[in-house]
């Protein structure tokens, strides 16, 4: 469904992704963890053809994303929706305009039909009352939803999150898990960045962790949960010092540098 | 020295960069014209438009108003000392018209809304709203820098010649108050000496501000990068960008049409 194959990316002279190769199969929920900076973002965003690899592939749905074909990048990105951390929803529309934007503006589907999918969709996201509410007066957790919400309207085959827990209260952070869980039993290939490891625990099939640009272990969750490897345990317990941290209190930089490096 | 070398080549790369990329944005964009015939396009320009118009009306007028009382006074003060105060009307007129009419529009609309442009877009693009619009195929082109280049190029001229009529009427105030030139004396002088034209100048002059103003805020707003310190710095280069273009342009015109 989704392949990577030795996918390398520098910014501003910095290895983000070195020789990362990566598959995600059919309605697969992968989980990429792993400390600010460490490409995270970046693979996700090279999923979804918004950067473009130095080398290596990106295959999504079979097609070849990093050769950046237009009419290949609009076939794919049809069928592919993606969660942004803040949801990143145009603040001079209303929710429910938001959610409607990729179907009025791209599949030019009849208005009965996007007012019954809009409204289904923030059914299944909880927002259903807030429809008429602009991305200014809604909670953050709101916000994200909604993004989800726009994200599943055209019925994706795969749905990416870049940190969909991040900043949220527990009670939000699980109704966010639900909808991710929800999503997986519906057979929806998913791939979630992550920091928040009950999250990464509650929805994963399996847990991919990066460290500089590679993947330092790779497995189900009760693999990862149970693995010996000292850079995952560092991760898991939170260590200050250890492998990811070359032994210092050295610390990442943030994930927000690298989204800024894109042209 | 060698820092001093390094920072004038980061500026001449990041010059030539927004230059490019500036051109190739107008270019893109011009091509995207018959979108406008989409009714959600034009829905976004119209609506652009009137609040380009009433946002800037104010500021443009009171500018206006007293940019024609202070070429009344001092021209006039020249004039009377040569006993020529009824040639007050076609200074005016003519300058108003051809030269400040569209040049002082277009600071002010550098200021209020080329600036504005570059903040919007730029904060859409530091929060990955760009990028949401690219994930669902829709073009920021089309959707953001279309109805902004059309609805800013159209409403320049409109501006100009609200700008210019009130700038000639106050300077018809102060010809009347304070040199004697009656309303009736000033506009005869300036209908007779006004030239087609000066207005074909002063309406061409206004339409490349605009399309020039528009152009510079989205590409300083799509080139962002780096958070609200970003969003900042794109909205000043925007204005310092756009006030040079207005200037070295509006020369090159003024030099055109007077060879």
């Amino acid at each position: 469904m989704i392949r990577l194959d030795n996918v390398t990316k520098t910014l501003s002279g910095r290895k983000i992704l070195s020789e990362l190769s990566l598959s995600v199969e059919e309605g697969e929920t992968l989980v990429l963890l792993g400390r600010s900076g460490t490409g995270k973002s970046v693979t996700l965003r090279h999923i979804v053809g918004l950067m473009q690899p130095d080398h290596g592939k990106v295959e999504v749905l079979g097609k070849d994303v990093s050769s950046q074909n237009p009419s290949i990048l609009t076939e794919v990105r049809k069928k592919v929706g993606y969660l942004f951390q803040d949801g990143a929803l145009l603040n001079w529309l209303t929710v429910k305009e938001n959610v409607a934007l990729p179907l009025i503006e791209t599949l030019g589907v009849s208005a009965n039909e996007i007012e019954e999918r809009v409204q289904r969709v923030l059914r299944e996201v909880e927002l259903d009352s807030h429809g008429d509410k602009f991305p200014g007066e809604i909670s953050g957790g709101m916000r994200k939803r909604a993004g989800l919400a726009r994200a599943l309207v055209c019925d994706p085959q795969v749905v990416l999150h870049d940190e969909p827990t991040s900043g949220l209260d527990p009670i939000s952070s699980s109704i966010i898990n639900q909808l991710v869980n929800q999503l997986k039993s519906t057979g929806i290939t998913q791939v979630l960045v992550t920091h928040d490891m009950n999250s990464a625990f509650e929805v994963a099939d399996r847990i991919a962790m990066l460290h500089e640009g590679k993947i330092q272990a790779l497995g189900t969750v009760d693999e990862i949960r149970n693995s010996k490897n000292p850079a995952v345990r560092q991760f898991l317990e939170g260590e200050v010092t250890g492998p990811l941290t070359h032994g210092t209190l050295d610390g990442g930089s943030d994930a927000a540098e690298d989204r800024n490096e894109v042209s | 020295m060698t820092g001093a070398v390094e920072a004038l080549g980061r500026f001449l790369g990041r010059s030539a960069e927004s230059t490019g990329y500036g051109l190739v944005l107008l270019g893109k964009t011009m091509l995207t014209i018959p979108h406008l015939l989409n009714r959600r396009r034009m829905r976004d320009c119209l609506n652009l438009m009137f609040t380009y118009s009433v946002g800037s009306f104010t500021v443009t007028a009171v500018v206006a108003l007293f940019t024609g009382m202070i070429l009344a006074l001092n021209g006039g003060d020249s004039l009377a000392s040569l006993g020529q105060e009824n040639l007050i009307g076609r200074i005016v007129a003519i300058s108003m018209i051809r030269e400040m009419g569209p040049f002082m529009t277009a600071l002010i609309l550098t200021a209020s809304l080329g600036s504005g442009i570059a903040a919007e877009i730029g904060t859409m693009k530091v929060s990955e709203e760009i990028d949401a619009l690219e994930i669902m195929s829709i073009s920021p082109i089309k959707f953001l820098v279309l109805p902004r280049l059309v609805a800013l190029t159209l409403v320049t001229p409109v501006m100009t010649i609200i700008a210019a009529f009130i700038g000639i009427l106050g300077a018809s105030i102060v010809a009347a108050n304070n040199f004697g030139v009656t309303w009736i004396a000033f506009s005869n002088d300036a209908l007779e000496n006004l030239k087609l034209g000066d207005v074909h100048i002063g309406l061409i002059k206004s339409v490349v501000f605009g399309v020039t103003i528009a152009t510079v805020g989205a590409t300083q707003g799509l080139l962002t990068r780096g958070g609200a310190t970003g969003v900042g710095e794109a909205a000043r280069r925007a204005v310092v960008i756009s006030f040079l273009l207005v200037i070295i342009l509006g020369y090159y015109l003024s030099w055109l049409y007077l060879s």
